[in-house]
């Protein structure tokens, strides 16, 4: 008889099952990789599910081409060792339109080059079901989100076609027009997600580890200047500051904090005794009341 | 520079300290009745305030609300739970908020569903996920019609663990009179239920009283305080009695060597070398490997995900249930159950409903509504219709065979939806209380689907591979359902019973 499981063991094996069973009931189902942590962890769930075969659907990658450089460089490592399908999607019309994170506010950034753009590559490859990181610990408005989550024509999320989820019964039988967002993290916490890559030796992206990185301080918040595109406004000044992130996206709207912990222990240890959540560290849920709530409504995760 | 500090500095020690090596003893789902009056927020509050990893911002809104816990002058924990209780709504149909938290040796995940007489649904589908129930009553009010109803959902769904958690001690001047009294009906209460372990817990969520620590106000009572007890509850998926179930999700390959079934084990455990037997096609075969990326398993147990590879290919496919041949479940053909109603939409005898198992997604033929579920009196009613929040009492005859179980029996294989075949929409949910091999209907002015007709006709491009059989099946249902939205009573022909000549008993 095997010894009783760890929490991390039952969450690991829910997951599973999840990844599974979205195969097995979507058409064209594409996962959500967006290289943080969590992507991460999702998409080693993912291998493990389907070990020894492929994951049977392809990476997509929503570039907002203001990632960090040392995010694309990761992805596309990852991609190579495990030999996966990768679809990178540029909103294009967004970049002509010279949409960015710098003049404009971050609501309209990520609506245009992130939601927007999501919207185009999920039609354009004509996917029905989308594996997404999201989870129910990250904030309020997702504390009630499904594993299956469902969309009306349009990406819209309507909370009265949201379908009840009892027992380990998943139903993912799509009605005319529906597609569905499938998260398997749904009940892993940002400290399940840390304690889990260090269990599986896993590899993240270097942003994670305190190191000496160009910043400037806007707003109250430590930037780091990844490239000439973030220009110090008067009075600012790009100083060499032992940095690192607790969560990574665009990096103009991403802040850093002030940190010695330059190894994965460190890191986890300094996550695991945190006072405050994760969250603090993303512009964009500061740029209005509600603006997570709103943003799902949208279509963004 | 202080705005910079993302970190608040605290001068008190956190809760929980956490260390890299130790990893959760398991999980507990735990699901809490009651209304907001017995003090459902506060307790769970008082819950995380002493006893959980919550981070200092949390615990320093709090204070700084300067709200107060009711008739006292403590803080008002309930505001913890606001994210979740008192959110905007969003007009979700059924909502269920999750919120998760640590204590010093387990992971709890609350689950919190508005637990009003109306949302009979609501609780329903959050009891499912439940390991652990507590049920709150008042100490001054005592066990309550609401209560009765809340038991009776409970055991619907199958929790098997409950609490009784006499609430508001303090305003009852921690009489143990008024405490034994309450006791007693709960005892009587639960005697009609199938409940493993049942307590009551004497408290008061205001004060944390037998909360996360033992009350020094009520040196009469023995037992444990509430933490204590949750602590102790096995946690999700370690519950590995029974019989070996494995409902297949997919089949994985490599090449040509390995042909894995994958899925996760739903109950008892299973090892290399065991025998199994596929009811459906009545095929049995032995465990050669259980395959999963970190490596081969010797054995594996309820709650693992996995892939089994067999000694010989016995072709089956997704929506199989691989058993212990001593005890299989049944090739139900006709089923009765107890069916909570989720949809707005009442029962119509001419839509087209499928059954969704755990793996399988199986036509239905014909529903009859027997009869309706009182929860007070847990009194039966013949009935023929029934609508949202109902307990139906149905009799549900499948298009082909599927393999079930008593609910009562092994739990997660007797678990049952129902969706509606054109939007997908999850109808009801449900828990098989009877199951049986004979069609009822058959030849009974029933239209059956042939397979000699479906080979001659709508699958005549398919071939004999496993694949083509899954597509065939497929078809076979889509017809079906076609079928049965125009008004056609159908079934689809079971696939011929296979004797794979390994049956050491011929």
């Amino acid at each position: 008889m095997n010894a009783s499981p760890s929490h991390l063991d039952l969450l690991e094996a829910e997951s599973i099952h999840i990844f599974r069973e979205a195969a097995a009931q979507f058409r064209k189902p594409v996962l959500m990789y967006s290289i943080g942590k969590d992507s991460t962890v999702l998409l080693h769930l993912a291998r493990k599910a389907f070990w020894p075969q492929k994951p049977p659907f392809p990476l997509l990658h929503i570039d907002t081409t203001w990632k960090f450089k040392e995010m694309i460089a990761f992805r596309d490592k990852t991609v190579k060792d495990f030999g996966l399908d990768l679809i990178v999607h540029i909103n294009e019309d967004g970049i002509k339109r010279g949409i960015n994170p710098v003049d404009h506010a971050p609501s309209i950034h990520t609506d245009v080059l992130k939601t927007q753009a999501l919207k185009q590559a999920l039609d354009k490859y004509g996917f029905d079901a989308a594996f997404g990181g999201a989870r129910r610990d990250e904030e309020a408005s997702r504390a009630k989100e499904r594993v299956f989550s469902f969309r009306a024509a349009g990406h819209r999320w309507d909370p009265r076609k949201q379908r009840p989820e009892m027992w380990r019964l998943l139903n993912g039988r799509l009605g005319t027009g529906e597609s569905v967002r499938v998260f398997p993290l749904s009940n892993w916490t940002e400290k399940d997600v840390w304690r889990y890559i260090i269990r599986e030796k896993l590899d993240v992206v270097p942003l994670y580890f305190a190191a000496e990185r160009p910043t400037i301080v806007r707003n109250g918040q430590i930037l780091m200047v990844d490239d000439n595109r973030l220009k110090p406004k008067a009075g600012e000044e790009i100083k060499m500051r032992k940095i690192r992130f607790r969560t990574l996206g665009c990096y103009p709207l991403t802040a850093a904090i002030d940190s010695e912990a330059s190894d994965i222990e460190s890191v986890v240890l300094e996550t695991l005794n945190a006072q405050t959540s994760e969250r603090q560290g993303r512009l964009i849920d500061h740029d209005q009341a509600g603006a997570m709530e709103k943003k799902k409504q949208e279509g963004y995760f | 520079m202080t705005a910079l500090a993302l970190v608040p500095k605290s001068e008190a020690r956190p809760v929980v300290q956490h260390t890299l090596e130790r990893d959760l003893n398991g999980i507990v789902h735990l699901l809490t009745c009651g209304s907001v009056d017995d003090g459902k927020s506060t307790l769970i509050g008082r819950l995380l305030w002493d006893a959980s990893d919550l981070y200092e911002d949390q615990r320093e809104n709090v204070r700084k609300s300067g709200r107060k816990a009711a008739d006292s002058d403590l803080p008002d924990y309930s505001m913890l739970l606001d994210g979740l209780v008192a959110e905007r709504e969003q007009g979700i149909t059924i909502d269920i908020a999750w919120k998760y938290f640590d204590t010093e040796t387990r992971r709890f995940v609350i689950i919190d569903s508005p637990g009003h007489e109306q949302y009979t649904r609501n609780m329903a589908s959050g009891a499912s996920h439940a390991d652990v129930a507590i049920l709150l009553v008042d100490a001054r009010a005592g066990v309550k019609r609401q209560t009765k109803r809340h038991a009776a959902i409970l055991d619907l769904v199958g929790v098997k663990r409950v609490v009784l958690a006499v609430n508001k001690m303090d305003l009852a001047e921690y009489s143990e009179d008024v405490f034994r009294k309450i006791e007693a009906d709960f005892r009587t209460l639960c005697w009609k239920f199938s409940f493993w372990d049942a307590v009551a817990i004497p408290l008061s969520a205001v004060y944390g009283e037998n909360v996360a620590r033992k009350a020094t106000t009520m040196p009469w009572y023995q037992g444990p305080y509430l933490l204590e007890h949750l602590e102790k509850a096995p946690s999700h998926g370690t519950a590995v009695e029974g019989p070996f179930r494995l409902p297949v999700q997919t089949v994985l390959r490599d090449g040509v060597d390995f042909r894995g079934l994958a899925g996760t084990v739903s109950s008892g455990s299973i090892k290399v070398g065991d025998e199994i037997t596929d009811v459906l096609s009545g095929k049995k075969a032995k465990v050669e490997r259980i395959a999963t990326m970190s490596g081969d398993l010797a054995s594996a147990q309820a709650g693992q995900a996995i892939a089994l590879q067999l000694d010989h290919d016995i072709d089956v496919s997704r929506g199989a249930v691989l058993a212990s041949v001593a005890s299989k479940p049944v090739a139900a053909q006709t089923i009765e159950g107890r069916f909570v109603w989720l949809s707005e939409t009442a029962f119509d005898p001419r839509a087209g409903y499928l059954l969704r198992t755990v793996t399988d997604l199986i036509p239905v033929s014909n529903i009859e509504i027997k009869a309706l579920l009182d929860l007070e009196t847990m009194s039966s009613h013949p009935a023929s219709h029934c609508g949202v929040n109902d307990i139906a009492i149905a009799k549900i005859s499948l298009g082909r065979p599927a393999a079930i179980d008593l609910f009562g029996d092994i739990s997660e294989t007797g678990t049952l939806m129902l969706v509606d075949a054109i939007s997908g929409a999850s109808i009801a949910g449900g828990v098989a209380t009877s199951v049986t091999a004979k069609s009822e209907q058959h030849g009974d002015g029933h239209f059956i689907l042939t397979r000699e007709m479906l080979a001659n006709g709508l699958c005549r491009d398919l071939s004999l591979s496993s694949a083509d059989r899954e597509e065939f099946t497929r078809r076979a249902n889509e017809a079906a359902i076609l079928l049965r939205a125009a008004g056609v009573s159908v079934a689809i022909e079971p696939p011929p019973l296979i004797d794979d000549g390994m049956d050491p008993g011929l």
